[in-house]
């Protein structure tokens, strides 16, 4: 049971100077607070938070982009990475369409990738059976970046990262700005790269109930704190912490003005601000 | 209030975008078009009041508001109306700013009554006047900017509001708040006549949000819209087979 852990995090805190205009110069904001949490291989874990609320910042932490935290992270990567030049966390961005060169077939992104992670054997099969997981078509392949849809550039950089052979997948914001029918299908699309790959997710999102939909494990956060962590099941059908209770809500639209205003979950400035 | 009818939208690279674009908006109502993405709904919002660019567009057909079709208005009248009349609120607000110009200069320009600003940002959970006026539009969030455009869209006393994709990218509280705000900005009355005579129209792919939010609904779909029905009626009906492919996917995320 205790291998079975990919991911630990013990008590991570991270702050910033904050000296923009909105709140007095020289003091330390918290960004996260005390984040401690198992993910266990093969599952997805959901994170949910209003902006602010610091989900992309532990997004960063966990892929080792910002290294400037607190406390401590363990992988239990399997191994095979340590040969490659790729890291076994990667990350699916919001905007694909910045990320991927614009003058480059789609087809020969993904072939330079399989072959930075090992040398040049299988590169034709395995680009292949990328390719028909994510659904992407001879023609699709031998656009470019620039000739792409959004629904395109988003599996095109899917492809990408599947070529990387991650263990980790973080999800930031996958289903924001796509309309319902893009959103069912990249739901369908991550419960299958989950199933087939077996790739351990972490998605985050602010629409609770596509979450609910995709996620073994939820984690609510706010203010940089996890006021909430069970199992997907368990914390829709039983929230247990008035904010959780507040965004189900809120996901419903189906909050008052009363109940918005009577809840402390306003941008109170500095309120997490440590002299 | 504002009489569509709009024959053809033509993007001269592609050909006809739209075409037999009818509707109304009525007063005291909230209308909103449904649709997935690159239906045009966008593109429809903006032909309204000629903010497409004449080099790559062409729109036929009349747009009347106050008895005047707004697309053969001169440049004047046409700003009149995009100032005092009719205001949007785009998905993209931060662009909407000029990055150079401090928040100082919209709420003055804009506001009928700059008193009005300080319930209204509190209200959308933004910083007071003396900060946010301080402030360049560089320095404050995508959903910062669009809270901030329709509080800016609200201080011009519009009769009519247009948003685009209210809830795309803000957290839904905020759209919450958004939802409340419309429905009061739309229920007000003209105060010589005593008659409800404030309109909006939402274009999105939230279909919740619309089915909360909405008196009427249009679907638009592969260069058609739907006509208006109510709201209630607008999912019970379900005859067009892409309105209901839109619908089911909409439910197995939800429900």
């Amino acid at each position: 049971m205790e291998m079975n852990y990919l991911l630990k995090l013990e008590n991570i805190c991270y702050s910033v100077d904050d000296s923009t205009h909105l709140s007095k110069g020289g003091a330390k904001k918290i960004i996260l607070n005390n984040i401690s949490l198992n993910l266990e291989k093969g599952k997805i874990l959901g994170i949910a938070g209003e902006s602010g609320s610091g989900k992309t910042s532990l997004a960063k932490i966990i892929a080792g982009i910002n290294k400037s935290y607190n406390g401590e992270i363990i992988y239990n990567f399997s191994g095979e990475w340590k040969r490659t030049k790729t890291n076994p966390v990667q990350i699916l961005f919001q905007n694909n369409g910045e990320i991927l060169n614009p003058l480059r077939q789609i087809e020969s992104i993904v072939e330079e990738t399989l072959r930075i992670r090992h040398q040049t054997k299988n590169v034709e099969s395995e680009k292949e059976k990328i390719f028909e997981s994510l659904n992407i078509s001879e023609l699709v392949r031998k656009k470019k970046g620039y000739e792409l849809s959004g629904g395109e550039q988003q599996r095109a950089a899917f492809a990408r990262i599947l070529a990387t052979n991650p263990e980790l997948l973080i999800l930031d914001e996958p289903f924001s700005a796509q309309d319902p029918e893009s959103q069912l299908n990249l739901l369908n699309l991550f419960k299958k790269i989950n199933h087939e790959y077996k790739i351990t997710m972490i998605c985050i999102a602010h629409n609770l109930s596509i979450l609910n939909k995709l996620c073994d494990e939820m984690i609510i956060l706010y203010k940089g704190n996890i006021v909430e962590k069970s199992s997907t099941q368990e914390l829709f059908s039983y929230p247990k912490h008035p904010y959780t209770k507040f965004l189900i809500k809120a996901g419903n639209y189906s909050l008052n003005y009363e109940e918005l205003s009577a809840t402390k979950w306003k941008d109170e400035e500095n309120n997490s601000t440590i002299e | 209030m504002l009489d569509v009818k709009i024959k053809k939208i033509i993007l001269h690279e592609r050909g006809t975008l739209l075409s037999e674009i009818k509707f109304a908006l009525e007063p005291g109502n909230i209308s909103t078009i449904l649709g997935s993405n690159g239906t045009g709904k966008s593109t429809l919002i903006k032909s309204l009041t000629g903010l497409l660019d004449s080099r790559f567009y062409s729109v036929e057909g009349s747009v009347v508001f106050d008895k005047e079709d707004i697309l053969s208005l001169n440049y004047s009248s046409l700003l009149d109306i995009r100032r005092n009349k009719i205001k949007y609120v785009f998905q993209d607000s931060i662009n909407s700013f000029d990055h150079l110009m401090k928040f100082d200069y919209y709420f003055r320009r804009i506001a009928k009554d700059i008193s009005e600003a300080d319930d209204l940002l509190e209200y959308f959970i933004l910083p007071a006047p003396h900060k946010l006026f301080s402030l360049y539009p560089y320095e404050v969030s995508g959903g910062m900017a669009q809270r901030i455009s329709f509080v800016l869209a609200l201080l011009a006393h519009p009769q009519i509001i247009i948003l685009d994709e209210p809830t795309s990218g803000i957290d839904s509280a905020i759209s919450n708040l958004f939802l409340i705000k419309l429905k009061e900005f739309v229920a007000r009355k003209n105060q010589l006549t005593g008659e409800q005579d404030h309109a909006a129209l939402l274009v999105t792919h939230d279909i919740m949000f619309a089915q909360k939010i909405s008196d009427k609904i249009a679907f638009i779909s592969e260069g058609k819209l739907s006509s208006f029905v109510d709201t209630q009626k607008f999912f019970e009906a379900g005859i067009d087979p892409s309105l209901n492919k839109f619908l089911t996917a909409g439910n197995s995320l939800w429900k």
